[in-house]
């Protein structure tokens, strides 16, 4: 038995001799909350539909639950609820018939239905046809739908698609409350850093198919602390001085700017004396700060996080 | 497993029009000979009164068959779009079930709505009759049956073949031109060798050795039901 919930080895997805998916190797704890993220089109979807055994991968394996998905497709589909790209549904029916018709496949208590809708807070509207329903109420429902049968992981593949932003925060709250209230593990994809950094505890950054960055939210954080740029007279001597003194400087050929890892307040102070004593000119000492979305932006662009 | 299914699909196909279907077909079937005998009854009497149930079910006897392609592309059609007007497949299949049980329940669901109006077929037709004062005596109770249910029975390769298509591809356009247009040819093939499955719903009843065109039709049928299955399995959900 493994100690992840959803381990991925080597998966690839090939349409037409075009890998949409290569080598992927996604690893997610028990009780976490992961961050799949991406830009459109990276490969998200068709990693959650080879996940969900949707769709069949190239190459390499999936493992829920610590068994093959291949080979236990059903055992281990049981313990997954899932909501997968915009929200599925029988817009004929009203929300109570969908999730009927959803309960009658994987036989649950009929009570369920009445406690998932009141989770999602659709009680109220459970008895009009769901095409009647705004897309927020729809995203709703197929949330409601993933949780009937009592998962132990949740797949969501952007569930606040298309969502204003109270929606957007209502999901957000509901989703964060899974692994503490449930004990449910989530997976979440989403595009966006903003939407899964407030609840995601690790993050897998996904790009043309290939997972470019897998860490903790904290870990993705240092990375975008902040950084000092000095502009000073004569830089290179400056440069030079600098790296002698075991400081890990770069010079930016274009600004001119000296650029240091973050520091602390009394080294950028002994760093500034230096650099006078030594009769260099200080005209800016500057604090950069590269948000997290910068840094997401770096990485989907084919940048390594530095 | 394939019962929950059904079950599932059962409710689902509420409000859809697949019963409604079931209904109206075989009424509608009835309703233009009752148009046929009401405005001619007065010479059906005088020339035929010895033989009027045989006269109702030979001007039926193409209006049946006919019938019963074009119901089993519409049902095939609208049962597959429940599941694909939203797209709903990803949800239905990332469920725990199996695929062949999906399928096979679609195709059961499929068969009860035929054979549903099979039924009121057999029942209006009776009542038909005797409504129009047809003599209870002569009533041709077997050949009534047979017309009811034996072009089904020899349809059911197309139920078959129009499902797993139905099922298989979004563009539902394209399979109702095609379930049409095997129809419309069906009723031009009877010159064509018994063999070919196409005449098998009218040869059903027709010729003169209908269960062996009703078994070729169901043997058929299941076959290709089967090979519709396995490739349901193996196909990618988009």
């Amino acid at each position: 038995m493994s100690d992840w919930i959803i381990e991925t080895i080597g998966l690839s997805k090939s349409y037409k001799g075009r890998y949409a998916v290569t080598d992927l190797n996604l690893r997610i704890r028990p009780g976490d909350i992961y961050g799949f993220l991406g830009p459109n089109g990276a490969g998200k979807t068709t990693t959650i539909r080879m996940l969900l055994g949707l769709i069949k991968p190239t190459l390499g394996s999936v493992q829920l639950f610590g068994k093959p998905l291949h080979k236990a497709r059903l055992e281990i589909l049981r313990q997954v609820g899932s909501l997968v790209e915009y929200p599925s549904y029988y817009g004929h029916l009203t929300a109570t018939e969908n999730l009927e018709a959803i309960r009658r496949i994987i036989d649950v208590p009929k009570s369920r239905i009445g406690e998932v809708l009141e989770i999602v807070g659709l009680a109220k509207e459970a008895r009009r046809a769901v095409k009647g329903y705004s897309l927020g109420m729809k995203q709703r429902l197929g949330i409601a739908s993933a949780l009937l049968g009592q998962p132990k992981l949740l797949i969501l593949d952007e569930p606040t698609n298309g969502l204003d932003p109270s929606g957007i925060l209502e999901i957000r709250e509901l989703i964060k409350s899974m692994p503490s209230k449930y004990g449910i593990t989530v997976l979440i994809s989403s595009h966006l850093l903003s939407e899964v950094e407030q609840m995601a505890g690790t993050v897998g950054i996904i790009r043309n198919g290939a997972l470019v960055f897998q860490d903790s939210m904290p870990s993705l954080r240092r990375q975008a602390q902040s950084s000092i740029s000095l502009r000073v007279s004569e830089p290179e001597r400056a440069l030079a001085k600098l790296k002698g003194g075991g400081l890990n400087a770069t010079l930016a050929p274009a600004s001119g700017f000296i650029e240091l890892a973050s520091c602390r307040d009394d080294e950028v102070a002994l760093i500034v004396r230096g650099l006078m004593e030594r009769g260099h000119d200080i005209y800016r000492v500057e604090e950069r700060r590269k948000s997290l979305e910068d840094l997401f932006l770096q990485i989907v662009e084919g940048g390594k996080p530095s | 497993m394939m019962g929950r299914a059904f079950s599932s699909d059962l409710l689902k196909i509420r409000r859809k029009g697949l019963w409604l279907l079931a209904i109206v077909a075989p009424l509608g079937l009835l309703a233009m000979q009752a148009l046929n005998f009401g405005l001619r009854y007065d010479y059906f009497l005088e020339q035929y009164e010895d033989e009027l149930w045989e006269q109702l079910l030979q001007y039926m006897t193409y209006f049946v068959s006919m019938s019963v392609l074009l119901g089993c592309t519409l049902v095939s059609s609208l049962l597959a779009n429940v599941e694909h007007g939203t797209s709903s497949w990803k949800q239905l299949l990332a469920l725990p079930i199996s695929r062949s049980s999906v399928f096979a329940a679609k195709f059961a669901l499929s068969a009860l709505l035929m054979a549903f109006s099979c039924v009121l077929l057999a029942i209006g037709t009776v009542v038909f009759g005797l409504s129009f004062g047809f003599p209870l005596s002569s009533m041709p109770l077997w050949d009534i049956v047979r017309l009811s249910f034996f072009p089904y029975l020899g349809a059911m390769p197309f139920l078959a073949f129009l499902l797993s298509m139905c099922i298989m591809m979004r563009n539902q356009a394209m399979l109702i031109t095609i379930g049409v247009t095997i129809t419309i040819v069906s009723l031009f093939s009877t010159s064509a060798p018994e063999w070919l499955p196409l005449n098998w719903p009218l040869f059903a009843y027709l010729s003169d050795k209908p269960f062996w065109f009703a078994a070729a039709g169901i043997v058929t049928g299941a076959a290709v039901a089967l090979m519709g299955m396995i490739r349901f399995e193996r196909k990618d959900v988009a």
